[in-house]
């Protein structure tokens, strides 16, 4: 081999660079997530159910909001516009539609288009990967389940009709915060959970929303018609977190004779076994691309 | 150029009840799996289940009479979320699965009218999605109250929502290409907060006309508008007939892969 | 309607079928416009008979010209007929092509020769089940297979698919990257059936953007890039229509630095590069070059061994239209 011999350009280089490591590839995945979901850089046709979904939650805050900023109080009375621990359950449609699309859209595209592979051959681990993709389907779903009574607490703070003092604008704070973060977390889980189970992601929707209202239905026949025990409500999936809500705001909800114990002990069991349902699932998945 | 040529095969038109049964026979086995079967069974199953719960529960400690108890659950439970999820699963599923996947082209390039091609589609996606929603509907209410009336009444609301749904369906998978997810925006949006709203949304509804046939033959009160049960029965078999139309003219104007 | 002679008979050995006037596909001016993407663009030509090869790279419009021409999509400007007549209306006329697609997509549930005989079924044939296992048997595989068509290999679905297109006697067959998947043995044969198709007067179109099959495909070729048609005919024949690149010949002689210096001297090649037994020369024309190379070996008395075309071959003419080098 001649000494003179020398490659000048590879037409590579490697990178030298800073390297963001596990965290990056989580916080990258992650929003990469968030994007693909709310169809940010898609064509129009992937924005449409965010969109609706959206709008169903935040509208009725803004037309709440504009009651309250143009009418006098004492036309519209306290009662007339609904609490901020109803809020939720009155966008409740959008929540569960919104749950329907997110999740299967995060978890079950990139096992279908065989991204699942090359998000693996990354620093990234199959419980890492799962990381990225709870953080990117909860703070998603806090679009709207967060996101519509924030909106609520700071107009109203603007116009003057929100909380009295400091102390109660942040405990007013802390409440919707905390029932935002339990409401994602639990249906994060559970349509996770449907969305692990099948490679179609319209089958990961139905079975996201059929888990939901199916439970619910379900739920309410055997507790309302068979006169079984009130305790079967903490099987009611679509109720349950809203249940929790109320119990948070401190009100006592619709199912006043369930302790709030057992209702925050079902919420967190019911994050748990969705957890759990993928975790395992994704243990024992095999990635052949 | 001078070519040779093998003797031709024989070959005759290919009538439209063979188009028919060809695209059935096809279609029944493609949306047909196991998965799905187990999935809408177990489902059908737990709602019997609800009925046999309630039909054994006390009933004098009932707060409803058994009549209204049963139409209610079959309404909430079966009209309401068995009948519309089944048939969106396998009407979407009939032509839109074959679109998606690329086998539409051994149905559609063919010396084939499009008509039957469509009717079949609507009659394998009916075929399966009956038994699937009538039987455990249908089952839920008699377990509650064994009235041949009631049965009847819950028996005929069942299929005629099933024959709206599939139709509607059908178009819909022929139409768009996310059409299960299209397809339950529908039925959250419009069949369950929409129609519950005002009686004119109810009109456009299936699931209001099923509901009217039960209030007409059994008295119990669930139907968001006054209509005779024939019109009940009509109003979603005219549906259905209009978006196998629809689906047909759909058919001659697609992009086929 | 089909310019095709008349039907023949049912039975009976090979017969001689006359030459066919008119062609049985014919383009003219058609594009097709996906939104902002100019796929197809003003593309015409004609197709008669025989194997013909459309060649192109990957996303030059090959599929979406063979979907309308099947009448899968229509054209956004323009006119295709096919036996005369448009695939997506007349309903006879999609009874005579046989269309083998790029998409992958079967009915997964059925067995191989279930799906050949419903696709013969679909096309009215009298006896399905046979004309199934004929079909079949032209691809070699077993029509008794039992294993349903989810559990086949991509090679063994390309030949279903083959199978599939050939049960209704198509006139015009069309066959988009129709090799892909198969093993070396697998696309010979392949390729043997295509010729044997066209030389029973059919209209073969194959697709690929593989140039070694192409150019055993046969020598006709149209060449598209980026949605344009770039040439079409022989590919020998456009080589010499190459005027403004200089074919390169390689010739084999005993005193090959003689005729190198008289080459140059002479104009006769531009460029020359001289082997042990032999020369590159590089020559602008190649009637003039054929003419005088005999009486110019006489002359300086050299002997010629061999002379032989370095360039005249489907890759130099796909490498000038499409790649512009």
């Amino acid at each position: 081999m001649s000494d003179e011999a020398k490659i000048l350009d590879r037409g590579y280089r490697s990178y030298e660079g800073h390297r963001s490591g596990v965290g990056g590839a989580i916080r990258s995945v992650a929003w990469h997530s968030m994007r693909t979901v709310l169809g940010v850089g898609r064509p129009a046709r992937h924005k449409i159910f965010p969109a609706v979904s959206v709008i169903i939650a935040y509208l009725p805050a803004l037309v709440f909001v504009g009651i309250a900023a143009l009418l006098p109080v004492d036309l519209v009375g306290e009662e007339a516009l609904p609490s901020y621990a109803d809020y939720v359950g009155f966008i409740g449609i959008a929540i569960v539609l919104f749950c329907g699309l997110v999740a299967p859209e995060v978890l079950v595209r990139d096992r279908r288009d065989g991204m699942l592979g090359l998000y693996l051959s990354t620093p990234l681990q199959r419980d890492t990967y799962l990381v990225a993709k709870v953080a990117a389907v909860m703070t998603t779903l806090m679009i709207v389940t967060l996101g519509p009574p924030l909106l609520l607490l700071i107009a109203y703070t603007f116009e003057g009709s929100g909380p009295g003092g400091v102390g109660d604008w942040l405990v007013l704070f802390v409440r919707i915060v905390a029932s935002g973060v339990a409401i994602s977390a639990v249906f994060a889980a559970v349509s996770l959970a449907a969305s692990s189970l099948t490679d179609r992601r319209a089958f990961a929707s139905v079975g996201v929303i059929l888990v939901l209202l199916g439970s619910s239905a379900v739920a309410s026949a055997l507790v309302e018609a068979a006169e079984m025990s009130t305790n079967v409500r903490l099987f009611d999936l679509l109720a349950m977190p809203f249940e929790l809500v109320q119990r948070i705001y401190g009100e006592t909800g619709d199912f006043p004779e369930i302790e709030t114990t057992l209702v925050a002990g079902a919420n967190i069991g019911w994050a748990l076994f969705g957890t759990a349902v993928v975790w395992f699932r994704y243990r024992r998945l095999a990635v052949s691309r | 150029m001078t070519a040779t040529q093998e003797p031709r095969r024989e070959r005759r038109t290919v009538g439209s009840v063979a188009a028919l049964i060809i695209t059935f026979q096809v279609l029944v086995r493609q949306i047909v799996t196991r998965s799905r079967l187990i999935a809408l069974g177990l489902m059908g199953a737990i709602v019997v289940v609800v009925g046999w719960a309630v039909g054994m529960s006390d009933s004098t400690d009932r707060d409803l009479d058994p009549l209204e108890q049963s139409v209610r659950i079959s309404v909430n439970l079966g009209l309401t979320v068995v009948v519309p999820v089944v048939a969106l699963v396998f009407a979407a599923g009939a032509l839109g699965d074959a679109r998606d996947d690329g086998t539409l082209v051994y149905l559609w390039l063919r010396p084939m009218r499009r008509w039957p091609v469509a009717v079949g589609a609507f009659a394998a996606a009916l075929v399966v999605a009956l038994p699937l929603t009538v039987i455990p509907v249908v089952a839920t209410a008699a377990l509650i109250e064994s009235s041949g009336e009631l049965v009847t009444a819950v028996a005929i609301a069942t299929t005629v929502a099933v024959v709206g749904y599939t139709g509607l369906f059908l178009l819909l998978g022929s139409l768009l290409k996310r059409s299960i997810v299209w397809g339950l925006a529908y039925i959250i949006i419009w069949e369950g907060v929409a129609a519950g709203l005002g009686r004119a949304a109810a009109r456009l509804s299936i699931r209001g006309y099923a509901r009217s046939v039960i209030t007409d033959r059994v008295g119990v009160e669930v139907a968001s508008f006054d209509i005779t049960q024939g019109w009940g029965i009509v109003a979603p078999l005219v549906a259905a007939t209009a978006a196998i139309m629809l689906t047909t003219w759909r058919l001659n104007r697609m992009d086929v892969a | 309607m089909s310019s095709l002679p008349p039907p023949p008979p049912v039975s009976g050995s090979r017969i001689d079928v006359p030459p066919v006037a008119e062609p049985m596909v014919e383009l003219s001016n058609v594009s097709k416009v996906f939104g902002d993407v100019v796929a197809v663009s003003d593309v015409s030509f004609t197709v008669g008979p025989g194997v013909t090869a459309l060649l192109g790279p990957n996303g030059a419009g090959k599929s979406t010209l063979f979907r309308m021409l099947c009448g899968l999509t229509p054209p956004s400007q323009g006119q295709v007929r096919v036996l005369g007549s448009d695939a997506r209306r007349d309903r006879e006329v999609r009874g005579r092509i046989g269309l083998i697609g790029q998409e992958d997509g079967l009915f997964d549930q059925l067995s191989a020769g279930r799906f050949v005989e419903i696709a013969a079924m679909t096309h009215g044939m009298v006896d399905p089940k046979a004309v199934a296992v004929e079909a079949l048997a032209e691809v070699e595989l077993d029509p008794l297979e039992p294993k349903p068509l989810g559990a086949y290999s991509k090679g063994m679905r390309q030949r279903v698919k083959v199978a599939a297109g050939l049960v209704n006697d198509p006139d015009v067959m069309v066959l988009d990257e129709p090799l892909t998947g198969l093993d070396p043995v697998q696309r010979r044969r392949m390729i043997a059936l295509f010729h044997r198709l066209g030389d029973q007067g059919r209209c073969v179109l194959v697709s690929s953007h593989v140039l070694d099959e192409v150019a055993r495909l046969g020598s006709r070729v149209l060449v598209i890039a980026q949605g344009r048609l770039a040439a079409t005919g022989d590919y020998r024949a456009l080589r010499d229509l190459m005027d403004d690149r200089p074919h390169r010949i390689r010739l084999r002689t005993d005193d090959p630095r003689t005729l190198a210096a008289r080459l140059i001297d002479t104009g006769t090649a531009v460029a020359v590069r001289v082997e042990t037994d032999g020369l590159v020369a590089d020559i602008l024309d190649v009637d003039r070059f054929g003419r005088s190379l005999a009486p110019l070996a006489r002359d300086i008395g050299i002997r010629l061994h061999e002379v032989e075309p370095l360039d005249d071959d489907l890759e130099s003419v796909f490498r000038y239209l499409v790649e512009r080098r």
